[in-house]
């Protein structure tokens, strides 16, 4: 067993209180800062009511006004970065700007999205600054202590973990998207600090050459409010136009199961569970899907789930929230005209 | 040739092998770990203990990254290790031996019981910084943990770059930049990477070989190089839940989900039901 002491230091306590600062990394893509970041800053703004300290935003890449501007009224402090250099993501240009801000200023929290950029750019940053970090986290609470307990989980969601941290700064953590609702009533009124860009004089080990991006302009099914998938029910490729008629209609976005990637139908960027993503919308639907677990393990923290199948037995009925036993040729037509019908009275 | 030298941190134009301007040979590292098969089941059994039933598998990740290796090993010559750190089970290093690996390496000390991640990669980059190496395979994540830390972590402490979730690996001449595609948001990002590298591996970069009967018997009785803790050069101390800076204060089972609620009208009365359900009750549309 870990000695208490590491884990419970009083010393440990009063610098996480003595460091003023939480901080967010504020990911940004051509210049708009990810939702999954305004959803942190509206937890950290949470959080800080009970520790007294402040937010900060890192706020790293080029052409940074509009960012710093959307910015603004969600957090107390940025630090920004705007360097042509770092208009596009390599973990090292990022990591050697953001270590020694993070040395200098010592964030007791430093937490970002669960993203394609967070996933690399953390585990590599916390190796280097020696401290903490806990991946893909779905819950985070802060103590009056300034300790941060994260909720992750474990074997593609089968066990779920809380995690505490050793003495060293800062507690890491990145975190799924839709994990926290952003707060749209911020009013704050955010300090710009710019910070004079780091670079290496060296040639740089490895840098982009080109972005391939994928057909169609759906957000990644990990970032999306609504995600509809099909399984094999649904026969083959050519029916996905059935999927992508209701996504439109839902602005969501289309994910699918192992056996229809593997089968060729759909890529494997959409697919959802253990070997694929997990997801966590506000409202996943499938169509189609059995329910096999390494499926329903990735639409563990799902708000709303609704299943249609054939097969009354199907075990994806367990994991949902609304079902009906049916054909999904009959009901994901009548679904997308129900559904345009009742939110076109909406607008 | 270590990392000191020439292909790692500070290279020198003049200090290269003559054998490395003859030949492009690869040394290749995939690291690999044994988990709980995705159908295994898994319960809290206490606040800081589980219940894994025994059902093993090789981290389907780590497979796709052996077969990485070995492809690359097809086309230049050279040798592909497979690496674990685990006391227990070795039976990922069978099974890159029967795909043809060629050595397997277990690192393996009782102190190291209850380490994070980041002693785990510290304890892997203290073995690969001594070896000669062109290229490090991991998985995108081991499948019980989920961290995705180890790739990365191993990638900094051997000051090389990582590229994380590979979807497509290129290499023409393994002394020059590969191209290497990840996976990003709705799309794929194209990087150019001096080697060596670090890459962990992602579902869609191949499919990897079921290996031949024949091979795993041979793997059964393959030999296992067992590396401890004194012939890296660490110390207990180092090591284990001492040294972890995360550790887990409670296991949860996962979060119950509410009675499914079945809408048993007739079509297309079903649908509406839905839709105003959607809207009024759970209020997500």
């Amino acid at each position: 067993m870990i000695p208490q002491s590491a884990f419970r230091n009083p010393k440990f306590e009063r610098e996480c209180k003595m460091s003023n600062e939480i901080w967010v990394f504020a990911e940004q893509r051509d210049g708009k800062v990810r939702k999954v970041a305004f959803e942190l800053l509206s937890a950290c703004a949470e959080f800080s009511k009970k520790t007294g300290q402040e937010v900060s935003a890192i706020l790293l890449g080029s052409g940074l006004q509009e960012a710093v501007k959307s910015l603004t009224p969600s957090v107390d402090k940025i630090y920004c970065v705007d360097d042509p250099a770092l208009t596009s993501y390599t973990s090292d240009a990022y990591l050697m700007n953001i270590a020694p801000m993070v040395k200098e200023h010592q964030p007791s929290i430093l937490l970002g999205g669960a993203t394609s950029t967070g996933k690399d750019l953390f585990p590599r940053l916390a190796m280097h600054l020696q401290t903490g970090y806990t991946p893909d986290c779905t819950g985070l609470t802060v103590g009056e202590d300034g300790r941060l307990v994260a909720k992750r989980p474990l074997f593609g969601g089968k066990i779920f973990a809380e995690m505490i941290f050793s003495e060293a700064k800062p507690q890491m953590a990145t975190v799924r998207n839709n994990t926290f609702i952003v707060n749209p009533n911020l009013s704050k009124s955010a300090k710009l600090i710019s910070v004079s860009p780091k670079t290496d004089p060296s040639p740089p080990k490895k840098k982009i050459i080109g972005l391939e991006k994928a057909s169609g302009a759906r957000l990644d099914i990990t970032e999306a409010d609504i995600v509809v998938a099909a399984g094999r029910g649904i026969k083959g490729p050519q029916h996905f136009k059935l999927m992508e008629d209701l996504a439109e209609v839902l602005n969501a976005s289309v994910g699918t199961t192992r056996a229809v990637v593997d089968e060729g139908w759909r890529d494997v960027k959409d697919q959802i569970g253990k070997s694929g993503k997990n997801i966590s919308a506000k409202l996943y639907m499938a169509f189609g899907i059995s329910g096999a677990i390494h499926h329903v393990l990735g639409i563990g923290t799902c708000k709303t789930v609704v299943a249609v199948d054939t097969d009354p037995n199907a075990l994806i009925f367990n994991y949902a929230d609304y079902a009906i036993v049916g054909d999904l040729f009959q009901i994901i037509p009548a679904l997308t005209e129900e559904l345009k019908r009742v939110l076109a009275a909406d607008r | 040739m270590g990392f000191g030298h020439s292909k790692f941190g500070f290279v020198s134009d003049f200090d290269i092998r003559i054998s490395d301007l003859l030949e492009a040979k690869m040394d290749i590292f995939v690291l690999v770990k044994q988990v709980p098969d995705p159908e295994a089941i898994v319960k809290v059994k206490s606040d800081t203990e589980l219940d894994i039933e025994n059902k093993y598998f090789t981290s389907f990740f780590d497979e796709i990254g052996v077969e990485a290796g070995l492809k690359l090993k097809e086309k230049f010559g050279g040798k592909v290790t497979v690496l674990t750190v685990d006391n227990r089970r070795v039976d990922a290093l069978r099974r890159g031996i029967s795909m043809g690996a060629d050595e397997a390496i277990q690192i393996t000390d009782p102190a190291l019981e209850g380490s994070d991640q980041f002693t785990i990669a510290r304890v892997l980059a203290s073995y690969l910084k001594e070896k000669p190496c062109d290229l490090i395979l991991a998985g995108r994540q081991a499948m019980d943990d989920d961290a995705g830390i180890v790739g990365p972590a191993v990638a900094e402490l051997l000051g090389i770059p990582h590229v994380n979730a590979v979807v497509g690996l290129d290499v023409e001449d393994p002394k020059k930049e590969v191209k290497v595609t990840r996976e990003v948001e709705n799309g794929k990002e194209v990087l150019s990477c001096t080697l060596p590298a670090l890459f962990t591996c992602q579902k869609g970069l191949n499919t990897p070989r079921i290996p031949q009967v024949m091979n795993v018997m041979k793997a059964m009785k393959a030999q296992i190089k067992k590396v401890d803790l004194a012939a890296l050069g660490l110390s207990p101390a180092e090591v284990g839940l001492s040294s972890a800076k995360v550790k887990v204060q409670k296991y949860l089972p996962p979060p119950k989900r509410p009675p499914v609620k079945v809408i048993k009208e007739d079509f297309p009365d079903n649908v509406k039901t839905l839709v105003k359900l959607l809207k009024e009750e759970a209020k997500v549309i």
